[in-house]
């Protein structure tokens, strides 16, 4: 049985999370509400991950696993695929997905279109600021990336990078 | 009849392991689930021998021990499934349908969450679903 | 590579020897015997030829040569199947030896045993292993069915000694004395033979010898002829280093030394006589042996004629065919024949040759049914390919044959198959097969249970070998073999398999296996008298919580009984039994803080205290220029480095024991392991701590627990039951001064095993109950103290105090402190965190009874003795300075208690006091009492006040009380206001109110009282709080003997006090001249079902305060003038005089402006106007300065004018105000006015004459003010107020 739940459910619940860490219990840390949150999103990879694998041959190397990711699991979860999947050979993969669903309904003021990272948290002005605390909805999708691969066999390291929205995309860094 | 079912972790621990037998042969059977271990990896390891079923979860037979014969199953989340039966003849359907129903059973007990990845699994829902799961083995498709 | 040199190769080399059958007389024996050794053992080193170089030929001719060579030497006696009896026995001794020897050198590194892993030093196999295939196989040999244990010769040696020697030489080899195989013509009894003439030069020159030489020479034929002279060395026995028959022969008496008489002439032509007769005898005879079988052979069996003919020839004699043994051979017949031919060319290394004909005989024993030939001559073609190093898969596939062949033949070819299979093995090994060799290994252990075990374990060990490794199979065939060996009682052995199997099991979690693992070595161990190490391994296994009860008790009961058997009680540093829960540690200790009980030391914060003690103790800091400079010295040192704890009290330690099996265990004297030493210097004993680190701690802690004077430990039982968990106080109380330090805690499990656990060396985080150094101090500073002289700890305690109360329940308590010691204390003070619920009384309070002491006739002495209450609002009370407690007599001081609300209250009270002598390093110290006490909630008080409609500045009271209680009846007594200006009366007598004069579980009663303002402006002046006069109302019917309780006396009017400033909170008040405080007293009537509440008399009390009685702001008045009154309205219209009674009840003048509003629509202009007046400021003279605020207020009040005006239109017939339509008057403080009003009606009926608005309006004070709540101006509707005009007739 293939149970499902209302989209809009999970899209608020999404933000709520996020709102919740980033604004109550660890206002003044953004590191650590991000790294909560990503906590959280690791879990539900791996239970994802434990779930659309049943039924299908294991995967013999690293792109395999990728591409699942991209195809099956994407679907699976967002009911659209990755849009496209770069990789050097050498365990970096970007996944880029144009309209990412959790991303569609959010715009930042158009002042603050510059790419920004995940990872900095630059000098707060702004739009640096509006697109953190954008980018903190990118932590939990994320995590279960890095949930689902690390479930799989492949230790990885998950950033998301938001050009322009709604379109974004995951930098996946595998563990050598 | 299914005398002992097995699931082992990733990192070869076992995550729940059955048996049905009245008798108390507990530490029998571990013994040849943990020794099933050596044949999973060899099988995975060297696919030359596993030939066409070339990763494909179900392992097939594993070996056969004293009266037993062993079945594997190997998720891609590289958790085995461990089967011990006293059936001579086992049709591949019927184990491979075992291992699909318990692979079920096991995600669901794992997406429980308080369930602690990589812990013992102590979901008595689980217990009870895969007593049944083994109860009906065999007769699913010889009805 | 080449398989000559694989283990297999060298094996065959070895084993597959030509054969040399040795007789030899007495004398000849004797002769060697001297060296210790038997002839054969004298020849044996030189019969294995390394270097020699002997030319040969092939049947077809083929040259090549022969580099290494072997014979083997048996005696004639010797040359039959071996008895199976004598062999296993033989076996048996191999591997009991092996064992011995093998654990002897394990038992070395016996402590070490968890260190070990599966590493390089597991996978090299026992070297034992060989020797014991070696000698398997051997069991097997001289079978009849082959031909290569055969003697291809016979060597017949006679001493010089012996009389007549040719004679001799013709007898021993007559056929009575030969072996079975060649009498029963299993093979050719005409083999080569040679004579050796054995000289003895211990007994004299060889002349003898060689006149007999020649006499053989004659006889027997020069080259088989031959003279060995022995013990040619002087009678000086020598020593031969690196001895050439040390390696051969096993037990060797230690004083012999072997061949001591042989010098090395002897030996030299020893190895010449081997030598020669091997290369230029039997070689060449073979050789030649060869050729003639090849002949007859080619001759019978090659082309194709000789193959049908032999074909249907067999088919001939099918039905002549008996047991499955197949018929028999005997040696001419053509099949042994070519067997014969295979196995010498298998000797000779012509492998080719044999190849051929083992094929060609093979298929003639397969139709004959000679199974156990077919199986032999099918295991030398396996070897055969093997040394040819070809078609592997060929070589594999007739092992496994002949194998399955021997099988077959069951007990008879018992010996074969294992043999078989040996080297089946090797072969696969040399191919680096080793998960077949395994599998073969566990096929060849037959029923025979001590073999099996051995090919078990060879089986593990092939695993472990095989690519990749299978740690698994390893470990699980280990345990295999183990049982095995454990059934043939081999126990060392089965120890030596566990505990190899343990490396693989070791740190995993399949626990079961482990478990079982352990816990059998234990056993093991412990059957061998290695007490010491079977606890060991048995220790591993205590806490399984995961087996089953069963399980458990049995292993709990062996582990006990091993431990009985060591003798001694056993003590460990690592008992999982039972689990400390290292994080429950607590240690309460009482430096200069003490505490009423432990319990208050656990389960209170220190923070807590410590802010309810900050004013209270001397801070360090804040120490300037008093005595404290020197304690804040000395303490800051010390305090740094340790805590203090003073002697003669004890240090206690809180510490959870749980058990985490299913079954209950017993625990008895559980002590604290303490150090003490004198010297209170850190540095010393920090020293000692690095040395206690250093030393084996079991030693350590032995010592430590030998009794020691200077400290007293305690020592607890009890027993876990199945799971249960206990938390245990122990205490140790240092006797001197100096340094006592904690290092761990020890018990005994069911009296016989002791345990240890060390604080030190496993680091928790442990929570000192005091938090002051918690975070600067390292962890295992945190347990040692600096023990200081005794000092006087005042004991406390509060009487009477209930677990339970009522809420309103006022109670006197008595707190009694005791002082032990004889130093005296001084300087007491107190504090308590709750004054609305505790309240410190006076030394006079302890005399007066209660609560007679709160009724009125003696009221008028208390009111002075409770001074102003505020004085004891937050502060400090500080006992007189006379007290100072001290001995016996007990300094008890009475504490007013009253429950103030429902709810769970933890009461907390801290006692400071300063110790006498100036020398000690404590000088004050804090006496901590904590109580909790549960409220339940009693009556549901609450107060309505409406202003009286009838007289100005009176108010009616409106008195709701629920009993909340579920059981309790109480009595309503009397109910008092406070404030100055109040006078209360009731409205109906009490006996109205309460028939009964009890309030019921669950009723609700509400009566009515009016209140007077009774204040003069004259009393305006003296402050409110000073002295509270008030007025009580007693609300039961009065009789004598009940009193009036007076409202001021203490203690009631301090919680009063308190329950002011409480209640303050919550109202905001108003105007506050205009609030009226009541306490409400009842008592509980002693039907109570609640024993912790009966005893009598209870008095309640219930206060609320702060309730205003300005609903409508400063200003109140009232409408006076007739109700009803007659008029002839034909004579003209009614005018009616009214009078409007207006009051100023706040400090200021007030400015009051009264409109009136007529009814018909002529007036309307007049409404236009009022509804806003503020609006028009023309309009009229008060309203001039108008703030922005008050126009808001006014403007929101115009809103509540809308009844007013809905009032119009549903309005009864009209009147008009006459007289003047608004008035202004000023209002003075405090005082009374009255306004004339008028109407006129026109016409007879009732008439509402609240049609008025009357504004008010205070001078507003600034916008800046504080009290901006308050309200400066208002408007409001006047009073509905009925007229009734009739028409007079």
């Amino acid at each position: 049985m293939v149970r499902e739940v209302s989209e809009s459910c999970v899209d608020s619940l999404m933000t709520e999370m996020v709102a919740c860490y980033c604004n109550r219990f660890y206002a003044n840390k953004p590191e650590l509400a991000a790294r909560r949150i990503e906590a959280i999103g690791y879990q539900v990879g791996q239970q994802l991950s434990e779930r659309y694998t049943m039924e299908r041959p294991r995967f013999g190397d690293h792109l395999e696993a990728i591409k699942f990711i991209c195809k099956d699991f994407w679907s699976e979860v967002f009911k659209k695929q990755i849009d496209n999947l770069k990789t050097n050979h050498r365990g970096t993969f970007v996944l880029q997905d144009n309209k990412f669903p959790w991303l569609a309904r959010m715009s930042v003021d158009p002042s603050a279109d510059n790419v920004s990272s995940v990872e900095d948290y630059s000098a707060p002005t702004a739009e640096s600021k509006a697109a953190q605390a954008m980018s903190m909805h990118l932590y939990f999708p994320c995590g279960i990336i890095r949930g689902a691969l690390s479930n799989l066999g492949i230790p990885c390291a998950v950033s998301a990078d938001i050009s322009s929205l709604p379109a974004c995309s995951f930098v996946v860094r595998i563990k050598a | 009849m299914i005398v002992c079912v097995a699931v082992v972790g990733h990192q070869n621990n076992p995550l729940y392991i059955q048996s049905f037998t009245e008798a108390d042969d507990a530490l029998k059977l571990h013994h040849i689930v943990h020794c099933s271990l050596d044949v999973v990896d060899e099988r995975v390891n060297n696919p030359k021998k596993s030939g066409p079923m070339l990763n494909e979860t179900f392992l097939g037979m594993l070996y056969p021990i004293e009266n037993y014969k062993v079945y594997g199953y190997l998720t891609n989340t590289k958790v085995k499934f461990i089967l011990v039966t006293t059936d001579l003849d086992v049709k591949d359907a019927d184990v491979r349908n075992f291992f699909r129903r318990f692979h079920s059973a096991y995600v669901d007990a794992v997406s429980n969450p308080f369930h602690v990845p990589g812990k013992k699994i102590t979901s008595r829902t689980f217990a009870e679903r895969v007593s049944t799961i083994v109860k009906s083995f065999g007769f699913s498709s010889a009805a | 590579m080449d398989p000559a040199m694989t283990p297999l190769g060298k094996m065959l080399l070895e084993e597959i020897t030509p054969v040399v059958m040795v007789i030899s007389t007495p004398a000849v024996e004797e002769t060697c015997l001297k060296n210790g050794l038997s002839f054969l053992q004298m020849l044996t080193p030189f019969c294995s030829f390394n270097n020699i170089d002997v030319p040969v030929r092939t049947a077809s001719d083929q040259p090549y040569r022969i580099h290494k060579f072997k014979l083997r030497l048996f005696y004639g006696s010797d040359v039959k199947k071996p008895n199976l009896k004598v062999a296993e026995q033989q076996l048996k001794q191999v591997i009991t030896d092996s064992g011995e020897k093998v654990f002897s050198e394990l038992c070395l590194d016996v402590p070490g045993f968890n260190h070990e892993v599966a590493s390089s030093e597991d996978r090299d196999t026992p070297s034992w292993f060989q020797f014991f295939n070696k000698e398997l196989v051997r069991v097997a040999s001289f079978s009849d069915h082959e031909a290569f244990d055969h003697p291809v010769a016979c060597l017949l040696a006679v001493s010089s000694k012996d009389e007549h020697p040719i004679s001799r030489f013709v007898d021993l080899f007559n056929t009575n004395k030969l072996p079975s195989l060649l009498k029963d013509g299993s093979m050719d009894p005409k083999i080569l033979k040679h004579y050796l003439l054995v000289h003895d030069n211990q007994d004299g020159p060889a002349d003898r010898a060689s006149k007999i030489l020649t006499e053989m020479r004659n006889t027997f034929g020069t080259s088989d002829s031959l003279l060995l002279s022995v013990n040619s060395s002087p009678d000086v026995p020598i020593k031969h280093q690196d001895n050439p028959w040390a390696s051969q022969i096993y037990n060797v008496p230690p004083n012999q030394d072997l061949g001591c008489f042989l010098n090395i002439d002897d030996i030299n032509e020893i190895k010449d006589l081997m030598q020669d007769l091997s290369s230029k005898h039997i070689i060449p005879n073979m050789e030649q042996k060869i050729r003639l079988l090849n002949q007859q052979v080619s001759a019978t069996r090659k082309g194709f004629k000789n193959q049908i003919k032999n074909l249907w020839w067999r088919k001939g004699k099918e039905d002549g065919v008996d047991s499955l043994n197949g018929p028999t051979y005997n040696f001419n017949s053509i099949e042994s024949q070519i067997r014969v031919l295979g196995d010498y060319a298998f000797m000779l290394r012509d492998y080719e040759l044999a190849l051929s004909n083992y094929r060609l005989i093979s298929t003639d024993y397969k139709i004959d049914k000679a199974w156990k030939r077919y199986a032999g001559v099918q295991e030398m073609m396996g070897l055969t390919y093997f040394m040819l190093d070809q078609s592997k898969k060929e070589a594999e596939y007739c092992m496994e044959n002949a194998f399955n062949t021997y099988l077959k033949l069951g007990l008879l070819g018992q010996q074969n198959a294992t043999r078989c299979g040996l080297w089946w093995i090797e072969m696969l090994k040399a191919r680096d097969l080793y998960k077949e060799a395994a599998t073969v290994y566990f096929r060849i252990c037959g029923e025979d249970i001590l073999h099996s075990a051995v090919m078990l374990e060879q089986a593990s060990y092939c695993y472990l070998l095989s690519k990749p490794s299978m740690s698994r199979k390893y470990g699980f065939h280990l345990v295999l073999s183990g049982e095995q060996y454990k059934k043939c009682d081999q126990i060392k052995h089965a120890i030596r398999t566990y505990r190899s199997a343990l490396s693989v099991f070791r740190g995993t979690t399949w626990s079961y296996i482990n478990d079982h693992v352990h816990f059998h070595i234990g056993q093991w161990y412990a059957a061998l008298d290695m007490y010491d190490v079977a606890v060991k391994h048995m220790m591993e296994i205590l806490a399984c919580s995961h087996q089953s009860k069963t399980t458990q008790e049995l292993f709990l009961s062996d582990f006990l009984q091993v431990v009985e058997k060591t003798g001694r009680t056993f003590e460990v540093t690592k008992l999982q039994l039972p689990v400390i829960n290292i994080s429950s540690l607590k240690v309460i200790f009482e430096d200069h803080r003490t505490f009423g009980s432990s319990s208050v030391a656990t389960n209170t914060k220190e923070a807590l205290w410590r802010s309810l003690e900050e004013d209270m103790i001397p801070s360090f800091t804040a120490a300037k220029t008093n005595w404290l400079e020197l304690q804040s010295k000395l303490i800051s040192k010390k305090h740094t480095l340790s805590n203090v704890c003073v002697a003669g009290e004890a240090v206690k330690v809180n510490i959870e024991f749980i058990n985490p099996l299913q079954i209950t265990i017993p625990v008895s004297g559980v002590t604290l392991i303490c150090e003490y030493s004198t010297s209170t210097d850190e540095l010393t004993s920090d020293e000692k701590e690095l040395s206690v680190k250093t030393n084996n701690e079991v030693d350590h802690f032995r010592d430590m627990s030998s009794y020691n004077s200077s400290f007293l430990v305690s020592e607890v039982d009890f027993s876990l039951g199945g799971g249960e968990t206990t938390m245990v106080q122990l205490s140790v109380t240092p006797k001197e001064v100096g340094t006592l330090e904690i290092l761990g805690v020890r018990w005994k499990l069911s009296g016989t095993i002791v345990g240890f656990h060390n604080f030190e060396l496993s680091h928790p985080k442990k929570n000192i109950v005091n938090g002051r150094r918690k975070a600067k101090r390292p962890p295992n500073e945190k347990f040692k103290f600096m023990v200081i002289k005794s000092i006087p700890k005042i004991q406390g305690s509060v009487h009477s105090l209930p677990g339970k109360a009522y809420a309103g329940d006022l109670r006197k308590l008595m707190l009694e402190l005791k002082n032990p010691s004889e130093f005296p204390v001084k300087n007491l003070k107190m504090k308590i965190n709750h004054p609305r619920f505790l309240i410190i009384g006076n030394q006079e309070n302890v005399k007066l009874e209660f609560p007679g002491c709160l009724t009125k006739t003696i009221g008028s002495v208390q009111t002075g003795a409770n001074a102003n209450p505020n004085l004891m609002s937050e502060t400090i009370f500080s006992f007189p300075v006379d007290t100072s407690i001290q001995g016996e007599t007990p300094l008890s001081w009475p504490l007013w208690f009253r429950a103030a609300v429902p709810g769970d209250i933890s009461l907390y009270m801290s006692i400071y006091y300063e110790i006498e002598d100036i020398s000690s390093v404590i000088r004050y110290r804090t006496l901590r009492l904590h109580y909790n006490v549960q409220v339940l909630p009693s009556l549901d008080v609450s107060f309505q006040i409406s202003p009286s409609r009838l007289r100005i500045q009176d108010f009616l009271v409106q008195l709701d009380v629920v009993n909340k209680t579920s059981s309790e009846s109480f009595q309503v007594y009397q109910l008092s206001s406070i404030g100055q200006h109040w006078e209360i009366s009731l409205l109906q007598p009490p006996d109205t109110i309460f028939p009964s004069q009890t309030l019921m579980a669950g009723q609700a009663i509400s009566c009515f009282f009016t209140l007077k303002n009774s204040r003069r402006l004259s009393t305006l002046e003296n402050n409110i709080s000073t002295m509270p006069v008030g007025s009580d109302v007693l609300l039961v019917p009065q009789c004598s003997q009940d009193l009036v309780y007076n409202s001021n006396n203490v203690p009631l009017v301090n919680f009063h006090h308190y329950e002011r400033l409480q209640q303050k909170a919550l109202h905001e008040d108003l105007g506050d001249l205009n609030t009226v405080d009541f306490v409400l007293i009842s008592r509980p009537l002693n039907n109570s079902i609640n024993p912790g509440l009966s005893d009598p008399p209870h008095v309640m009390s219930h206060h609320a305060c702060h309730l205003s009685t300005a609903s409508t702001g400063p200003i109140s008045w009232l409408v006076d003038g007739p109700q009803t009154l007659h008029h002839d309205f034909s004579a003209s219209f009614c005018e009616i005089n009214l009078k409007m009674h207006l009051y100023n009840s706040s400090e200021t003048t007030a400015f009051v402006h009264i409109d009136t509003i007529d009814l018909d629509s002529s007036g309307g202009h007049i409404n236009s106007v009022n509804a806003l007046p503020s609006a028009t400021p023309d309009n009229q003279v008060g309203w001039h300065d108008v703030t922005p605020v008050n126009e808001l207020k006014v403007s929101s009040n115009a809103i509540e004018t809308q009844p007013g005006k809905a009032l119009l239109l549903e309005s009864v017939s009209p009147y008009i105000w006459s007289a003047t339509s608004s008035t202004n008057i000023h209002l003075e403080p405090m005082s009374p006015a009255e306004v004339p009003l008028q109407i006129c009606v026109f016409s007879p009926g009732t008439y509402d004459l609240s049609n008025y608005f009357l504004n008010w309006k205070l001078p507003s004070k600034g916008l800046g003010d504080s009290d901006e709540t308050r309200q400066h101006s208002g408007k409001c509707q006047g009073y509905k107020y009925y007229l009734t005009v009739l028409q007079s007739p």
